[in-house]
């Protein structure tokens, strides 16, 4: 590997790290009962940075776009879905068991990796649907799954329109500054001849922990722990 | 024996003998672990604890769904029950624990103690008119206690839940939806039925600002606590009554339901009711108490506090930095496995 290829190896080895400072505990909800509007915008930033099943399915999405405008409209996609369930699933009162919707949340990330490996074509002699398709409805889905999250914190009804807006505010500027990282270090390691064994790795690493994400909150979801 | 039996009854009357269900808070979040304490004695201290033998439902209700508590839940620690429960999705809960009748025998003087004591003064004003102030007692007792607690933001009408009990407290309005300055009309059923011009006692835990004219001095004759000023209500024709929020915090009713029974080797019957809640803000905060009772009320808000009790949130079940550092080292060993077979 030559000093660019180290470089960004360390790099993309730091990427999981980013959100080591930012973890989202349980003084968020002091946070949210004392603090304003930002409280809400600076709690759904930090859930979107911490959430790792939400990153791990976009940079699934990532792998698989070139272009900027690509990356735009895909994104747009998921925050359109994500945005759709959220702001509706809190403000209605809705909510689906959360260890049920973050199991299918794991299972987003295990078919990102899946389709990115060319599995569909390979092992089910299928082909995958439409991508734009697909992360719009997985886009709603991770929606239920932020939405469940902000419910289990008890917040005051007075003005609850804006603040669940502000935290849906805080979880798109959450997923920009988590991405910028990620299309950084994929773009540059594409144009390395180890693209390749990283793109693998990193795909099937998505297939390992999707597995495992679901399996965790299944675990939980049926009385198991 | 007769002596030793009496002196067994005077310890007993001394110690109190009100349940109540407690929460340290009454506002909790979704799918998260908390424990539900069992007091047996004043609502600030609990004198001893209720073996499972004598409980004969424990019932959890949210979201329109009654179930029951697996007694293996239940633990007991120094004098107190415990209850671990998980919540679920968002909602206003109820849980209730009801108990089998006891019997016992008190002399003519305990007996009187302990309805001065408990503020069973209809019985007393009766024993008074009818003259049978020294008579002995045997009584059948029972205890159906309640808590009512907000999960998440929901709210849902399972405040208002009856759950069949001998005796039991209906609110008839949520009260995690209600503020300070209101009234919360409550009813009181009897066999599932209104019941009428009954005493009832109520507290709050955190309401320093009482000013109600009524107020009546707890009967903790160790002077350890001084929040137990209760106001004195009774119920209408319709079994109902208003209760005065006066102040955020968590608030408590009680009532004890004497008669006269006619049945071989009994004199009268109790049964006993209590209920908690919280209203406002207040109902978010720590409001663990010392349970050895050494005096210290610990009421502390504290961020820290905040921290620890949601240590089984959903959220933190897998730490970010184990999630991270197991993530890159899988990315790691992948990566040189397939760089490796590129290689060959």
């Amino acid at each position: 590997m030559n000093q660019r290829g180290t470089i960004l190896g360390i790099g993309i080895l730091l990427l999981p790290l980013i959100a080591l400072g930012h973890d989202v505990s349980g003084g968020d909800r002091a946070l949210l009962e004392n603090g304003g509007l930002w409280a809400y915008i600076y709690v759904g930033a930090t859930h979107m940075l911490t959430g790792y099943d939400h990153l791990l399915f976009l940079v699934g999405v990532i792998f698989f776009l070139r272009e900027f405008k690509e990356i735009v409209k895909f994104i747009t996609a998921f925050t359109i879905g994500h945005s759709i369930t959220l702001i509706s699933a809190t403000y209605l009162s809705f909510s689906v068991n959360e260890y049920l919707i973050d199991a299918i949340i794991g299972l987003s990330v295990l078919y990102k990796g899946f389709e990115n490996m060319g599995l569909f074509q390979k092992w089910l002699k299928v082909n995958p649907p439409h991508l734009l398709n697909m992360v719009f409805v997985f886009g709603l889905i991770h929606g239920l799954g932020l939405s469940a999250r902000l419910q289990s914190f008890t917040v005051d009804q007075e003005g609850i329109l804006f603040k669940i807006l502000c935290f849906n505010l805080g979880v798109e500027l959450g997923q920009v500054l988590a991405l910028i990282p990620i299309v950084y270090v994929i773009n540059l390691w594409r144009q390395m001849s180890s693209y390749e064994p990283f793109f693998k790795a990193t795909n099937t690493y998505l297939i390992i922990a999707g597995i495992g994400l679901t399996g965790y909150q299944l675990w939980h979801f049926f009385g198991l722990s | 024996m007769k002596l030793v039996f009496q002196g067994l009854a005077v310890v007993i009357l001394l110690s109190s003998h009100d349940m109540f269900l407690k929460l340290d808070k009454y506002k909790l979040e979704s799918y998260s672990n908390v424990v539900i304490h069992l007091f047996n004695g004043t609502f600030d201290r609990s004198d001893n604890v209720i073996t499972r033998d004598r409980m004969i439902d424990v019932s959890i209700v949210a979201n329109g769904k009654r179930s029951s508590v697996d007694t293996t839940d239940w633990y007991e620690e120094d004098k107190t029950t415990y209850l671990n429960f998980r919540t679920d999705s968002p909602g206003t809960y109820v849980a209730g624990v009801s108990t089998k009748a006891r019997s016992l025998g008190m002399s003519a003087d305990s007996f009187h103690d302990y309805l001065e004591h408990d503020g069973v003064l209809d019985m007393l004003a009766l024993r008074k008119q009818n003259g049978t102030l020294n008579d002995t007692a045997i009584e059948r007792y029972s205890k159906h206690v309640k808590t009512i607690f907000q999960v998440g933001n929901k709210l849902t009408d399972d405040y208002s839940t009856e759950l069949g009990y001998s005796i039991e407290f209906i609110l008839m309005e949520n009260p995690y939806d209600m503020h300070p300055g209101h009234d919360l009309p409550v009813k009181l059923l009897f066999n599932q039925e209104p019941l009428a011009d009954q005493l009832v006692y109520v507290g709050s835990a955190a309401a320093h600002s009482h000013s109600h004219e009524d107020d009546r001095h707890s009967h903790d004759e160790e002077g350890d606590h001084t929040h137990d000023d209760l106001v004195q209500l009774r119920t209408d024709e319709k079994g109902l009554l208003n209760v005065p929020i006066s102040s955020e915090g968590v608030w408590y009713l009680k009532t004890i339901h004497l008669v006269e029974i006619e049945e071989q080797g009994l004199t009268h019957e109790s049964n006993w009711a209590t209920v908690t809640f919280a209203v406002g803000d207040e109902g978010s905060h720590d409001h663990s108490h010392d349970h050895d009772h050494s005096g210290d009320h610990d009421h502390s808000h504290s961020e820290h506090d905040h921290e620890h009790d949601h240590s089984g949130d959903h959220e933190e079940g897998i730490p970010f930095y184990i999630w991270a550092i197991i993530s890159v080292l899988v990315i790691c060993v992948l990566y040189f496995v397939f760089n490796r077979q590129n290689n060959v």
